[in-house]
């Protein structure tokens, strides 16, 4: 594996996002400084969160998409006439896309995390249930990545994409059923039950499983461009 | 390999509704060859095989000493590649552009890609997007050329050119091959253009090698003998006739390998050869994939 190109190639992807991602970034740190703000207004929750989820989603989309947008745009043949294979080139876009991802997802995180400490309208011990439902953006995001790179196609990611923003409601409404998740949530402090870490464990290993298919069935691709 | 650029031997590649059969090509380093074929021929096919971007089903194929696919990543650093389907980022400048192909090829010339800049009528800091179609190309061009690659692949890289266009891009690869190890492949409908610079010629037809000369040997082999036959005489017998046209007595042979004698062997057999008239690449093209699709063993 050549990293010095896999580097070049996600440096590229990071500075054809950089606006888009700056963007999202103040926009989400804005709209978490407009939920503290509303000193615990249940409207301003539901908006704020709205376009949270909003801004999580479609960057995610937007990003993850970079491989179908790259062949759609015709630029695939210049990417590809430079000294790179084909596992190369998969590994920069999905570990590119999911470093810019991720720098979205930890900005929101953390200042997601850091509005629930700060400000005393929420309880802490939601703290847990709001990590569990990021990571299960992630997930959704990692997926709509697997499903662009190996298929290719626009149809398959946009198809996707829009059953794991569905999926993100039925994941949330199910998991704050748990009897576990849904006793600590208006606890004061923050505690981590064994669901919430099982339900964790359980991400980051559905992730890790998508990215491996991902890889492996690029390896076996013979055709291109 | 030494001295063979890029060799293909029994390469086949089968789609469902195409196949590319048993290509045998050999391109000598330092020439320029000119793949010339209709719409859907197999030159894209071919070039993207070349290039180690689609595995071909069967034969190998080696590129500047290198096995490929299998070692595309090295065989892409001494090949600069433009392909009519090629389009650069379009939010971004050329000069974003010049910038990261230089950070990835250590051999890239920055004063020979001024030069390109300015001989292109380009400007480094315009966005690809405002950029007219032939802008592009030259623009892909300039990337290609000033990372001073070993072989130049271009797939149909003049379409879409006006003649200025044409011309420039034209002068500015025959500038390339005044370095002798520099190698061109030069795909191309334009058989004006491939009769201009290349030295080699190759034609392809339906996934099929057709022919494969140096360019001097087509256009020496190939004529028009205009006859004029007395009544009661019949065609002389000639070798390497692919085609007989215009009327009884005022025949037109197409020949293929044409050899000054033929010249009294009509004389001798009583036709009065009117005119033997030289072809240029585009009729020998034509005439070729005519005579392969209707059978004429030429």
């Amino acid at each position: 594996m050549n990293t010095f190109i896999v580097t070049r190639l996600i440096l590229k992807d990071w500075y054809l996002n950089r606006t888009l991602l700056v963007a999202a970034i103040v926009t989400g740190l804005l709209t978490l400084a407009g939920i503290a703000a509303s000193k615990g207004n249940s409207i301003a929750l539901i908006l704020g969160i709205i376009v949270l989820a909003t801004i999580l989603i479609g960057m995610g989309a937007v990003i993850m998409s970079s491989m179908v947008n790259e062949r759609k745009q015709q630029t695939l043949p210049f990417v590809m006439s430079l000294p790179v294979s084909y596992l190369e080139y998969t590994t920069s876009k999905l570990l590119g896309s999911l470093l810019i991802f991720s720098v979205l997802w930890l900005m929101l995180l953390l200042g997601m995390i850091a509005t629930i400490l700060i400000t005393p309208w929420f309880s802490n011990g939601l703290i847990p249930f709001v990590v569990i439902m990021l990571v299960e953006v992630l997930m959704s995001t990692c997926l709509i990545a697997a499903v662009s790179v190996t298929t290719e196609s626009q149809g398959w990611t946009i198809g996707v994409a829009q059953i794991g923003g569905l999926a993100l409601n039925a994941v949330g409404f199910s998991i704050v059923r748990l009897p576990d998740i849904s006793h600590t949530m208006r606890s004061r402090t923050i505690q981590w039950s064994t669901t919430s870490i099982v339900l964790l464990l359980a991400e980051f290993g559905t992730i890790a499983l998508m990215l491996g298919t991902a890889f492996f069935v690029q390896s076996r691709k013979r055709d291109f461009v | 390999m030494t001295g063979v650029a890029v060799q293909f031997s029994g390469v086949s590649k089968k789609y469902p509704h195409f196949t590319l059969q048993d290509v045998d090509l050999e391109l000598p380093t330092g020439s320029i060859m000119g793949f010339v074929g209709a719409n859907g021929a197999g030159k894209s096919t071919t070039i993207r095989i070349l290039m180690g971007l689609i595995h071909q089903d069967c034969g190998t194929v080696h590129v500047l000493n290198h096995t490929m696919p299998a070692n595309q990543a090295a065989a892409k650093r001494d090949i600069g590649f433009v392909s009519e389907d090629m389009r650069l980022y379009a939010s971004l400048t050329l000069a974003w552009h010049m910038n990261f192909v230089s950070s990835i090829y250590p051999q890239w010339d920055r004063l020979y890609a001024e030069h390109l800049l300015r001989s292109f009528d380009l400007k480094a800091e315009r966005k690809i997007k405002g950029l007219s179609h032939g802008q592009r190309v030259k623009a892909a061009l300039l990337l290609a050329l000033a990372r001073r690659p070993r072989l130049l692949v271009l797939d149909e890289p003049t379409t879409g050119l006006d003649p200025v266009g044409r011309r420039e891009v034209l002068a500015e690869l025959v500038a390339v091959l005044a370095d002798e190890e520099r190698t061109i492949f030069f795909s191309s409908q334009n058989t004006l253009d491939v009769e201009q610079i290349s030295d080699q010629i190759t034609f392809i037809d339906r996934g099929r090698i057709i022919d494969s000369a140096n360019k001097e040997t087509f256009l020496d082999r190939w004529r028009r003998l205009r006859l004029m036959l007395p009544l009661n005489t019949a065609l002389p017998q000639l070798p390497g006739v692919i085609e007989v046209g215009g009327s009884t007595r005022l025949p037109v042979l197409t020949v293929n390998r044409f050899e000054p004698a033929m010249v009294a062997v009509c004389q001798d057999a009583g036709a009065a050869v009117q005119a033997v008239d030289a072809m240029t690449l585009e009729e020998i093209f034509i005439a070729n994939v005519q005579s392969r699709r209707e059978g004429v063993v030429a």
